[in-house]
């Protein structure tokens, strides 16, 4: 399979959609307009890896997607946070504190 | 990506497509929008918001492979978890996958016949244009007549629809290979032949319009079998002398591998020099193959013959008033005959196809039933409606991909016993081998789809419909599919109806078969030994040399040990052949010979009758006194008398015949009436003359044996190489191989009907055993209340019975107004028998009726057990 494994840039854009996700049901633009303002223009998701990512994530049941209408009313594909995908957010985030953890103690031994 | 996911992703992909484009399409606006309200101008925004998105295709390809990976992704699983599923029973699955094998085998099996025979193209280039011209006479009935050589000059100096046209005359062929004279099926072609049909000689050239001229056409093209057979595959063949009919040719050509003409399968080609001034130019023998030029049409071809043929009538109108072309496309005229016949087994295969398919969708449903929980808890758990069809569905594809890899193993060993019962000799219309090919493979392949969407569909749909919460709730799973049983019986109707519909075709076959083996011949087939002669013109082409050699051969023959009686004709009876010539009284005013009617004629030998068994009515056999030089005599038979001197006696009645001209003949005996040509046609009134009078260059022998046959082969033919040692002596059979031979056709269709009548009524049985026992076990505790309130046996195996045998009686009623509507397609098949045969229908009917009450027995006697107690307990 073309599914890449342990990738950290994926593992990442994971975590941040997933947790987004987590507010409550959002379309993909509504994702990327989320994590760069929450990041304060420091995170900008590309939406080349973002909508790959999206249909990845629904194929694993993490998500589920369907078609509603925008704020400004435009039909817009709303992706939700499924019960597989709240564990996996947990899981994730998870990992993810053990690997800041890990990095901050590389970067503090002198 | 592999080429599946890509086939698959193609499937898929519109609607993917569609989505995602909608998807990524909103993304853009909406950043649009977003740009406008911060105050960019309509341009600027669009742009900074497509910029922004980056590359749409690339992103879109990128998206897509994803959405087609997991497409694929929830296939396999679904494949495993069906695999799974029919592991878990093996039972369900064996019995299905046997079902689906029987059904799809046999039409594999058949397939591949009516393949090879009706289907695939003639193997020649562009072969749509090729066409068979026939004379045709609305007078004699003979839409396909064979062809007057002055005829078929004209049409080939006149007609303008063709690129050219060649004459046939399919002739055996004596060649001598080390001393040991041969006798081979050759050809005869006017040198247009293999222009026509295109097909280049491996070796050499084939005939230039040079070799079609009498004188020069000592040449001759050999098959490649017989090159490999008998040359050891020398190509020094070519200009080679080798001696035909004792004349030496020369050989131009080798033929490739594999050429042949349809119905002839001949070794040997030899040009067929005609001109005008040729012997026997008032009789038809010729068959006429042609080519039409670009563009032509058959029915501009028709009219353009039409126009032709009268030229002809008003150019020779003793021979050819009355007379006509017709033109045909050559498959469909070569095929003539066995079309019906193969396609009414194809039919009949379908319906047992059909009948398997309704059984699986039973099986299916009744497990269905059973797995109701299953499917209530996933789709408790979230699968939708498509999900869990698409699921079911998954499992009958692989119940059917199993079944047709049984089946083609099923149809490999069918087609070799099918063949086994078609006669090695036969004038099959095609002589391509008949085998399991790519085609038959995709043919089958196709069918067992369309098998899997048949038995699959309907349960899928059905199952996945009900109401799975009800079903959960109340722990059984009896309520809730009670609307199934609806559809299981009629699914089971439709089975027993088409099994009656293939029992009464079957049954209809037999009975016609029967009759035309009980058909009296006149004469007796036993201790008959048969084998021809053909005679080298070269030399014997004196008619008195020839008729001598002929008497001497069968005297030869009566003196060897174990010969009762020997005799001759031109045409053996039960090959299909027969001869017709016209004839009038000779104490008649002479008319116009096309105003004359016509006989079938017969030349035979003295003792041919006495050899034959066929009783002499009145006068006298041919005997001695019948010479070459002495007066013409003649013999009729009794169909001849009644036809045309209404009874009355006819010895010393003299006749003209325009096969033999010379001189009136003599009416010197009445015979009884054989059947000539084939056992189904009713005895044409007939001429013979002598053997001595009127020689033909062949003749077939018959020798009547003491005892078995078979040994006197040997000695007989030691006889005639006794007479003449270079004398070739082919196709030597008994009498009785002839007789079997010539119904092969009707028995073949007999015995395959049975067989598939036969499978049809055992699946219509276990169908029906299958949904009484499932509503016995439904109302088990109904019955078992019954019983409890003092229910006798008798009472509950007549309700049993009475649920079995109204699904008959429904498919009974059904499959007979299927009867009478196909009626019409059986008639011409038939042979004494009408597609309504009370006998037949009534048999069908009882036997199906029978088997249906039988089908109920194990579950009337299970339901008369039942045990009130446990019934009620159970609830």
């Amino acid at each position: 399979m073309l599914r890449p494994k342990n990738d950290l840039l994926q593992g990442t854009l994971a975590l941040l959609v997933l947790k987004t996700l987590a507010r409550g049901p959002h379309h993909g633009y509504g994702i990327t307009l989320h994590i760069q303002m929450v990041s304060k223009d420091i995170l900008r998701v590309e939406e080349g890896s973002l909508y790959p990512a999206l249909h990845r994530m629904e194929q694993d049941g993490w998500v589920s997607a369907e078609w509603g209408v925008s704020e400004n009313n435009r039909r817009a594909r709303y992706y939700r946070l499924t019960f597989r995908g709240r564990k996996q957010l947990a899981e994730e985030e998870k990992n993810w504190e053990r690997l800041t953890e890990a990095v901050a103690q590389v970067l503090q031994f002198v | 990506m592999s080429w599946i996911a890509r086939l698959r992703g193609m499937l898929n992909r519109q609607r993917l497509d569609r989505e995602l484009d909608e998807e990524l399409r909103s993304h853009v606006e909406m950043r649009t929008a977003d740009n406008l309200a911060a105050g960019m101008s309509p341009e600027d925004a669009r742009f900074a918001a497509q910029k922004r998105f980056g590359n749409f295709t690339l992103l879109k390809e990128d998206t897509r492979a994803v959405d087609i990976i997991g497409w694929l992704d929830e296939c396999a699983r679904d494949f495993r978890y069906a695999l799974r599923m029919l592991k878990r029973s093996p039972g369900f699955t064996a019995v299905a996958v046997l079902t689906l094998a029987l059904g799809i085998g046999a039409n594999s099996a058949i397939f591949s016949v009516v393949d090879a025979i009706l289907l695939r193209p003639l193997p020649y280039p562009e072969p749509e244009r090729l066409v068979r011209i026939w004379e045709s006479s609305a007078k004699y009935d003979s839409p396909r007549n064979v062809v007057n050589p002055l005829n078929f000059l004209d049409w080939r100096d006149h007609s303008q629809s063709f690129e050219s046209m060649a004459a046939i005359s399919g002739a055996m062929t004596n060649l001598s290979f080390h001393g040991q004279p041969v006798a081979l099926q050759g050809m005869q072609v006017s040198p247009e032949f293999f222009s026509i049909l295109r097909v280049p000689p491996l070796l050499g050239r084939t005939f230039s319009a040079a070799d079609g001229v009498a004188g020069q056409d000592h040449v001759v093209i050999l098959s490649y079998e017989l090159w490999q057979r008998q040359y050891g595959a020398n190509p020094k063949i070519i200009d080679a002398k080798i001696d035909v009919d004792a004349v030496p040719f020369t050989v131009i050509g080798v033929m490739p591998g594999g050429f042949s003409f349809p119905k002839i399968k001949s070794e040997v080609w030899t040009p067929l020099p005609l001109a005008r001034t040729a012997e026997w130019k008032e009789g038809r023998y010729l068959t006429v193959v042609a080519r039409l030029k670009q563009g032509v049409s058959l029915s501009q071809a028709q009219q353009d013959m039409q126009r032709v043929a009268n030229f002809t009538a008003q150019a020779r109108p003793d021979n050819n008033k009355y007379w006509s072309a017709n033109v045909f496309p050559m498959l469909e005229d070569v095929t003539q005959g066995v079309r019906r016949p193969l396609w009414v087994l194809l039919a009949s295969v379908s319906f047992l196809l059909l009948i398997a398919c309704a059984n699986v969708a039973n099986l299916l449903l009744m497990r269905g039933t059973a797995r109701l929980r299953e499917l209530a808890v996933r789709s408790a758990l979230g699968a939708a409606r498509s999900r869990i069809v698409r699921q079911l569905f998954v499992e009958s594809l692989l119940l059917s991909l199993a079944g047709m890899a049984a089946g083609l193993l099923l149809a490999q060993l069918g087609l070799r016993s099918l063949l086994a019962l078609i006669p090695q000799n036969a004038p099959l219309p095609r002589s391509e081998p008949i085998a399991m090919d790519f085609r038959v493979l995709l043919f089958t392949f196709l069918a067992s789809l369309l098998t899997a969407v048949a038995f699959g569909l309907v349960p899928a749909l059905r199952l996945s419909r009900v109401d799975l919460q009800s079903a959960l709730k109340h722990g059984t799973l009896r309520s809730g599919v009670g609307g199934h049983q609806a559809l299981r019986r009629s699914f089971v109707v439709a089975e027993v109806s088409l099994a009656l519909l293939l029992s009464v075709g079957a049954g209809l076959m037999l009975r016609s078969f029967a009759r035309l083996i009980s058909v009296d011949p006149g004469f007796s087939p036993e201790h008959l030994l048969t084998m021809h002669i053909w005679t080298s013109p070269a030399r014997y082409f004196d008619n008195l040399k020839r008729s001598q050699y002929f008497d001497r051969m069968l005297t030869e023959i009566r003196a060897t040990p174990g010969v009762r009686a020997a005799g001759s004709t031109h045409f053996l009876p039960l090959k299909r052949m027969f001869s017709g010539s016209c004839f009038s009284p000779a104490d008649q005013p002479a008319s116009s010979p096309s105003d004359w009617p016509s006989a079938q004629f017969l030349i035979i030998s003295s003792g041919y009758l006495q050899t034959m068994s066929t009783a002499l009515l009145s006068g006298r056999d041919f005997d001695d006194r019948d010479r070459f030089s002495s007066q013409p005599v003649a013999m009729v038979n009794h169909a001849f008398v009644e036809r045309f001197y209404s009874g009355q006696s006819v010895l010393g009645k003299q006749l003209r015949v325009c096969w033999t001209m010379e001189k009136p003949v003599e009416i010197v005996g009445v015979v009884a009436d054989a059947r000539q040509a084939q056992l189904q046609d009713t005895p044409e009134p007939t001429i013979f003359l002598s053997n001595s009078q009127a020689p033909m260059y062949f003749a077939t022998l018959v020798v009547r044996a003491a005892g078995d046959p078979g040994p006197i082969a040997r000695s007989a033919e030691a006889a005639i190489h006794r007479v003449d040692p270079e004398q070739a002596v082919s196709d030597i059979q008994t009498m009785e191989t002839v007789f079997s031979d010539s119904v092969s056709s009707p028995r073949f269709q007999a015995v395959l009907l049975m067989m598939f009548a036969g499978l049809a009524v055992a699946l219509a049985t276990i169908g029906v055993y299958g949904v009484v026992s499932y509503s016995i076990s439904q109302r088990a505790n109904e019955i078992g209340i019954r019983i409890a309130l003092g229910a006798r046996s008798a009472n509950v195996v007549r309700l049993v019975l009475r649920e079995a045998l109204t699904l008959a009686v429904i498919a009974l009623l059904l499959g007979l107004a299927g009867a009478l509507a196909l009626s019409r397609v059986l008639e011409s098949l038939l042979f004494e028998v009408t597609p309504t045969d009370p006998i037949t229908l009534a048999s069908a009917c009882f036997i199906v009726l029978a088997v249906s009450a039988l089908a109920a027995v194990l579950p009337a006697r299970r339901a008369m057990r039942i045990d009130p107690i446990v019934a009620l307990r159970y609830e």
